[in-house]
């Protein structure tokens, strides 16, 4: 009865290749960062221009006097949704005073 | 959603203020309804010119060219002038002495008007009025700075024509954080808070002939002004009627075709502007005035006549009933 043969291990790299390899990546990164960030800070501040815009729009919904037939200011503002908003205090008038 | 509803008289007029909730941190509505009029008290003891003892009283006799004044003076000048520069004139601020003239001297607070189809009947010929030319409103100049108002000595400053609208504005100020709430100097309307939007506020529109309901707004936020002639209108020493919009170019009350007009803005004070500016100028061009943000129109015969945005029928209309409608 003969063994089957036993797989082959992959041979571990030697630890030197790896360590200077490893240093000198860093090294490179290191640098590479350290040049990004000093020259960042010698340029010159860049100018943000920020706005804030605002549009206000008056949306109004002309409920008729009785008898009269009902207008909209709004865009489709239906007469029922209008009906259906709930006025739970006695209304404001406005006059001449 | 509950509102806390208070009203009191002052700036010779009614003062109605409806808050709802706060937001966190924010103080309870009847503090800041409390709080509030007492700004209006303060707001009208400092800006009457009916009160001698008023900072307004005090500058309008300063014979100095600059004149030291509170921030809210400074404030209702710059209304003022503001008013007057959007109208081209036709709000002139600087009438005190006009308006005397013809009878306006003291506060007409709780005075019953002349009766207003009376003096229709016996008014003089219809006409726009006009601007000044030579108005001395563009002679003054307020430097927040310095904390100080210039003006030739002499020219006293109303702060009639965009007070009430100014003290709903600065009361709005105060007031955001609330859920909604409406603020109403006198029939000089403000309204604010998130909410409105959802749940619009019905302000009544008063007909100047009939006291009844001429039309009914649903307002979610801005502004909304009347002027009329059926307040603060009189006979004076000579039988004649007069009333408190005068005609800048004459200085008399100006008889346009309009007994009264109610604007929309995007603020108390651009929507009192707007409104007086319109009721000035006549029927016709009124409705250029008012083209953009909209109003009513009340003409000498009483009809009622929407403009602008308020004149635009409704583009989706709701289904008819079965049969209605049918050729």
């Amino acid at each position: 009865m003969t063994e089957a043969p036993r797989s082959r291990r992959p041979r571990r790299p030697s630890f030197a290749p790896v360590f200077w390899g490893s240093l000198a990546l860093f090294a490179v990164l290191f640098t590479l960062l350290t040049y990004q960030l000093s020259a960042a800070s010698t340029a010159e501040p860049r100018h943000v221009l920020v706005r804030k815009v605002i549009k206000r729009r008056v949306v109004t919904t002309v409920v008729p006097s009785p008898g009269e037939e009902a207008v909209s200011s709004g865009p489709v503002v239906s007469s029922a949704a209008a009906e259906s908003a709930p006025v739970e205090v006695a209304p404001v008038t406005t006059g001449a005073s | 959603m509950s509102e806390h509803d208070v009203s009191f008289d002052a700036m010779g007029s009614h003062v109605r203020l409806l808050v709802g909730e706060p937001a966190p941190g924010m103080e309870p509505a009847e503090a800041a309804a409390e709080r509030t009029r007492r700004f209006v008290t303060e707001f009208d003891a400092k800006l009457s010119r009916f009160k001698a003892d008023s900072e307004l009283s005090a500058f309008n006799a300063d014979r100095r060219e600059r004149v030291p004044a509170s921030a809210l003076l400074r404030a209702a000048v710059k209304a003022g002038l503001a008013a007057a520069e959007r109208s081209g004139g036709l709000v002139d601020p600087t009438l005190a002495d006009a308006i005397e003239a013809v009878g306006y001297v003291g506060s007409r607070a709780g005075v019953a008007g002349a009766p207003l189809a009376d003096a229709l009947a016996g008014a003089p010929p219809r006409r726009p009025a006009a601007a000044n030319p030579a108005a001395r409103w563009r002679e003054f100049a307020v430097d927040d700075e310095a904390g100080t108002i210039s003006r030739p000595p002499g020219v006293r400053f109303d702060t009639g024509g965009a007070g009430k609208g100014l003290a709903a504005d600065l009361i709005a100020a105060q007031l955001r954080g609330y859920s909604r709430f409406i603020v109403d100097c006198g029939g000089d309307i403000r309204i604010g808070g998130p909410d409105a939007l959802i749940h619009p506020y019905e302000v009544f529109v008063e007909h100047p002939l009939t006291g009844e309901r001429a039309h009914v707004l649903r307002l979610s936020s801005g502004g909304v002004a009347t002027s009329g002639l059926n307040v603060r209108i009189w006979r004076d020493a000579d039988g004649r009627y007069a009333h408190h919009l005068l005609d800048p170019a004459s200085g008399e009350p100006a008889w346009t075709g309009l007994i009264g007009v109610t604007a929309l803005g995007e603020t108390a004070v651009e929507a009192e502007t707007l409104s007086k500016a319109a009721l000035l100028s006549g029927p016709e061009r009124a409705r250029e005035v008012l083209a953009e943000i909209g109003g009513l129109l009340v003409h000498d015969s009483g009809r009622v006549e929407p403009v602008g945005p308020l004149s635009v029928r409704p583009r989706v209309r709701l289904p008819q009933p079965a049969g209605a409608g049918a050729l």
